[in-house]
C-alpha cells in the first residue's frame, strides 16, 4: 500500500495552459472540419461539435483520470489509440471517435469490465441508473467473452448516507476525485496493485458510522452500484423502472 | 561479428572505487569539452546527429528528447537517470553500475548541462540496495574532485514495484506518491518531475553520452544498423553455457549472440526484451538485433527443447498481472483475464474459443492501455500462439 497522494490541484482549469495560442485550432473529426478553442482535449471539441464518445471516468472541470479508456479514440498517426478525455487537441489532427477499431475496442473494455462484475443486476438498486449497464447496452455487449475471478468484498452499510459495495467498483475513480474536489482531507485513496486494486477507505477499513457526512458528491458520480444511499422499499427511487426490451 | 565494447571499454579495466584509475582512462574529459567548447544546443545536435536512441526498452531518440527539455521553458529542470532495471532477465545495468560507475555520473552531468539542469536523480532498483554505499561514494569522489560544479546528484530507492521503470510511475515514486503510469501528454520534458521539465533516461543510454561527447556522431554513427546506431548491451540468462553480459554492435544476428558467445545449444525458443518482450522460435535466430526487429531494453532469455512454451507464457502473463498497477481497465482486467485462461491451457483445460478470444482481447490491450505494459503485456501470448500454436492446441480439454 503507498501514501495516497493528497496533492491539492485537481481543477482542470490550466491543464495544458502551456498549448494555449491566440488561434482556434482546426481538426477533423469523423470526416468533418472543424475549429476549437486551444487547450481544449478531444473529448470537449467532440462534445462541442455534437459527436458523443462514451465515457466512464470523465468528470467535466475537473483533472482528467484517464482510467477506463472508454474515450478511446484513432488519431491519424499514432500507433495506438489515444485516451480523447485527456488528450488536447493539435492543429490539423485527423480523429474517429467511431470506427470500427474503436467500436471493437471499446466493447472488450466494457467486456472486462463486466467480466469480474458480479451478476447481480436484477437485485442492484442503482440498476435503472447504471451507466455500466447503459454503455454496455450502447455497444450491444451481453454475456461477456471473459471470465475473470469476482471481487468478493462485504457490503459496508455502517454508514447512514452511504453504502459501498467494493465488488460492484469498476475502479473508474471518480470518487477518489471528486471528494479530493470538496474536502481537503479525502475520503478515498487508492491501494494495491494490478487485479487486486482497490479504492480503500483509511487503511482499507469498512466505512464506519461517522466516515463521512458532508456531501453525497461520490455517490452522485459513482457510475456504478459500489456506491449508494441506503434506501428503504417505498422511498424514492433514483430513477423510473427498468425494462430491457429483448 | 565478435563482441565490441564501447560501452563497457572500462569495465573489468579500471577499479570502480577508485575515481584516480577512471581519470587515467580519460575520465571527464568529454565533461570538460562539453562545459568548455560546445553550447547546449551544440551538444543536444551532436546527440540527435550520432542516432543514439534509448537503451531502456522503448528505443526512444535521446537527442530529440533532449532538445524538448532543453528548449522547454522553465529555469528548474531535471535530470534523471533510471537504475531501476526491473525487466525480468535484465542484469547490464546492474553489472554498469558495479564496474563503471563513474562513466555513467559523467553522462548525467553532460546531460544537465546539456538541458539545462541543476539537479539529478539516480532512481535505483530496491533490489540494488546492495550497491547504494558503492554509489554514493562514486558521487562523493566526484563532488571532492571539484566535477558536479553546482549540480545536485541524489540517489533516490525504488520500492519493488516493476511499473516504477516506467517513467511516469518513477516520477511519482520519486515524489512521494503510489507509483502508477500517468497519460501523456504532458510529456516529461515540458512537465515531468514534480511538473519540471525533465529527461529520464536508462543507465546504458547516459554511458553513451562521454564516448560520443569525445569521439563525435560520426564514429559513433559508423556502427549499427540504419535505423539502429551504436552497439548494446545484452543480458543473456536461460538455457546457455555461459550467461551474462555481452556488448555487440547493434544489427548482429541473434545466432551469434546465443550460440557463439553464450553457447546456447538445442534452442527451442528466446525471449528478448523480459516479460513484455518478443518470443522467437529457433527458426528465427538469424534475426537482427536492432530496434527496426527485437530488442527491447536487451534482456535475452534462452530455452531448450526441455522446456515447456505454455509454462513460460503463463509465468510470464502472472508476472505480469502482478506488476499492473492496476489503474487502466484493458492491462488490469486483460492480464488477469489472459493469466487464468493461461492457467487453464497449463492444467490440459484450454479451449479453442478462448484463444480466438485472446486475439481480440491482445488487439485491445495494445490498442487502448494507458502504458507500455499493458501495450506490450500480450506480445509472448501472441507470438507463441504464431510460432507454437501447435502446443496450446494439443492442450485442449478433450
Ligand atoms: C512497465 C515498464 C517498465 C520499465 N522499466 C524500465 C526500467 O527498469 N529501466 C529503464 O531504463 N526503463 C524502463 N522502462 C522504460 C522507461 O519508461 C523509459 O522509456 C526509459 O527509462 C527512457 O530512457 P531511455 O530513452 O534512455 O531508454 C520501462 C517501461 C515500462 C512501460
Ligand atoms: S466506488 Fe464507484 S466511483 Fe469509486 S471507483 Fe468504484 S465505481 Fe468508481
Ligand atoms: S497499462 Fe497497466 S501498468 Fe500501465 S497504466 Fe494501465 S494498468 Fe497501469
Ligand atoms: S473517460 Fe477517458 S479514460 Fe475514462
Amino acid at each position: 500500500m503507498c501514501a495516497p497522494d493528497h496533492s491539492k490541484n485537481i481543477n482542470r482549469v490550466g491543464l495544458f495552459s502551456y498549448l494555449i495560442v491566440e488561434k482556434k485550432i482546426s481538426l477533423n473529426i469523423n470526416g468533418i472540419n472543424v475549429s476549437a478553442r486551444p487547450g481544449l482535449t478531444i473529448l470537449e471539441a467532440a462534445r462541442e461539435n455534437g459527436i458523443d464518445i462514451p465515457t466512464l471516468c470523465h468528470i467535466p472541470d475537473l483533472l482528467p483520470i484517464g482510467a477506463c479508456r472508454l474515450c478511446v479514440v484513432e488519431v491519424a498517426g499514432s500507433r495506438t489509440l489515444v485516451g480523447s478525455c485527456h488528450t488536447p487537441i493539435a492543429e490539423g489532427m485527423v480523429i474517429q471517435t467511431h470506427s470500427p477499431k474503436v467500436i471493437a475496442t471499446r466493447r472488450v473494455l466494457v467486456e472486462l469490465m463486466l467480466a469480474s462484475h458480479p451478476d447481480a443486476c436484477l437485485i442492484c438498486d442503482k440498476a435503472n441508473i447504471c451507466e455500466l449497464r447503459r454503455i454496455a447496452a450502447d455497444l450491444e455487449v451481453g454475456l461477456p467473452r471473459f471470465r475473470a475471478r469476482k471481487h468478493y468484498f462485504p457490503v459496508e452499510d455502517e454508514n447512514d448516507r452511504m453504502v459501498r459495495d467494493m465488488s460492484k467498483c469498476v475502479q473508474c475513480r471518480r470518487c477518489v476525485m471528486a471528494c479530493k474536489s470538496q474536502s481537503g482531507q479525502p475520503l478515498f485513496s487508492m491501494a494495491y496493485r494490478g487485479f487486486d486494486s482497490k479504492v480503500i477507505y483509511g487503511n482499507d477499513q469498512p466505512l464506519d458510522r461517522d466516515a463521512c457526512r458532508d456531501c453525497d458528491a461520490c455517490i452522485e458520480i459513482c457510475p456504478s452500484g459500489a456506491l449508494r444511499k441506503p434506501r428503504k422499499p417505498g422511498e424514492e427511487r433514483a430513477d423510473k423502472a427498468l425494462f430491457i426490451k429483448g | 561479428m565478435p563482441q565490441q565494447r564501447v560501452v563497457l571499454k572500462n569495465c573489468e579495466v579500471i577499479d570502480p572505487e577508485r575515481i584516480e584509475s577512471y581519470l587515467a582512462k580519460d575520465g571527464f574529459k568529454a565533461l570538460a569539452k562539453a562545459r568548455q567548447e560546445m553550447t547546449p544546443e551544440q551538444i543536444t545536435n551532436e546527440i540527435k546527429a550520432s542516432g543514439l536512441r534509448g537503451r531502456g526498452g522503448a528505443g526512444f531518440p535521446c537527442g530529440i528528447k533532449w532538445e524538448g527539455a532543453r528548449t522547454a521553458p522553465g529555469d528548474i529542470k531535471y535530470v534523471i537517470c533510471n537504475a531501476d532495471e526491473g525487466e525480468v532477465g535484465t542484469f547490464k545495468d546492474r553489472y554498469i553500475l558495479e564496474k563503471d560507475p563513474f562513466t555513467l555520473v559523467e553522462g548525467i552531468l553532460i546531460a544537465g548541462h546539456a538541458i539545462g539542469a541543476k539537479q539529478g536523480y539516480i532512481y535505483l532498483r530496491a533490489e540494488y540496495h546492495h550497491l547504494l554505499q558503492h554509489l554514493q561514494s562514486t558521487i562523493d569522489q566526484v563532488t571532492q574532485r571539484g566535477f558536479l560544479n553546482g549540480f545536485k546528484l541524489e540517489i533516490r530507492e525504488g520500492a519493488g514495484a516493476y511499473i516504477c521503470g516506467e517513467e511516469s510511475a518513477l516520477m511519482d515514486s520519486i515524489e512521494g506518491k503510489r507509483g502508477e503510469a500517468r497519460y501523456r501528454p504532458p510529456f516529461p520534458t515540458t512537465s515531468g518531475l514534480w511538473g519540471k521539465p525533465t529527461i529520464i533516461n536508462n543507465v546504458e543510454t547516459l554511458m553513451n553520452i562521454p564516448p560520443i561527447i569525445l569521439n563525435g556522431a560520426a564514429w559513433f554513427s559508423q556502427m549499427g544498423t540504419e535505423r539502429s546506431k551504436g552497439t548494446k548491451v545484452f543480458s543473456v540468462s536461460g538455457d546457455v553455457e555461459k550467461p551474462g553480459v555481452y556488448e555487440m554492435a547493434l544489427g548482429s544476428p541473434l545466432r551469434e549472440l546465443v550460440e557463439d558467445l553464450a553457447g546456447a545449444k538445442n534452442i527451442k525458443m528466446v525471449q528478448i526484451g523480459g516479460a513484455t518482450g518478443r518470443v522467437l522460435p529457433a527458426e528465427k535466430l538469424d534475426t537482427p538485433l536492432a530496434f527496426e526487429a527485437v530488442l527491447g531494453a536487451g534482456a535475452v532469455t534462452v530455452y531448450n527443447r526441455s522446456r515447456d512454451v505454455i509454462d513460460i507464457v503463463h509465468r510470464t502473463m502472472e508476472f505480469l498481472a502482478e506488476e499492473s498497477c492496476g489503474k487502466c481497465t484493458p492491462c488490469r482486467q486483460g492480464t488477469e483475464v489472459m493469466a487464468e485462461v493461461l492457467a487453464k491451457f497449463a492444467k490440459n483445460e484450454g479451449s479453442l474459443k478462448e484463444l480466438q478470444n485472446l486475439a481480440d482481447l491482445s488487439s485491445a490491450m495494445m490498442l487502448a492501455s494507458m502504458c507500455g505494459l499493458g501495450q506490450a503485456a500480450p506480445n509472448a501470448v501472441m507470438d507463441s500462439l504464431q510460432y507454437f500454436r501447435g502446443e496450446y492446441e494439443k492442450r485442449v480439454a478433450s
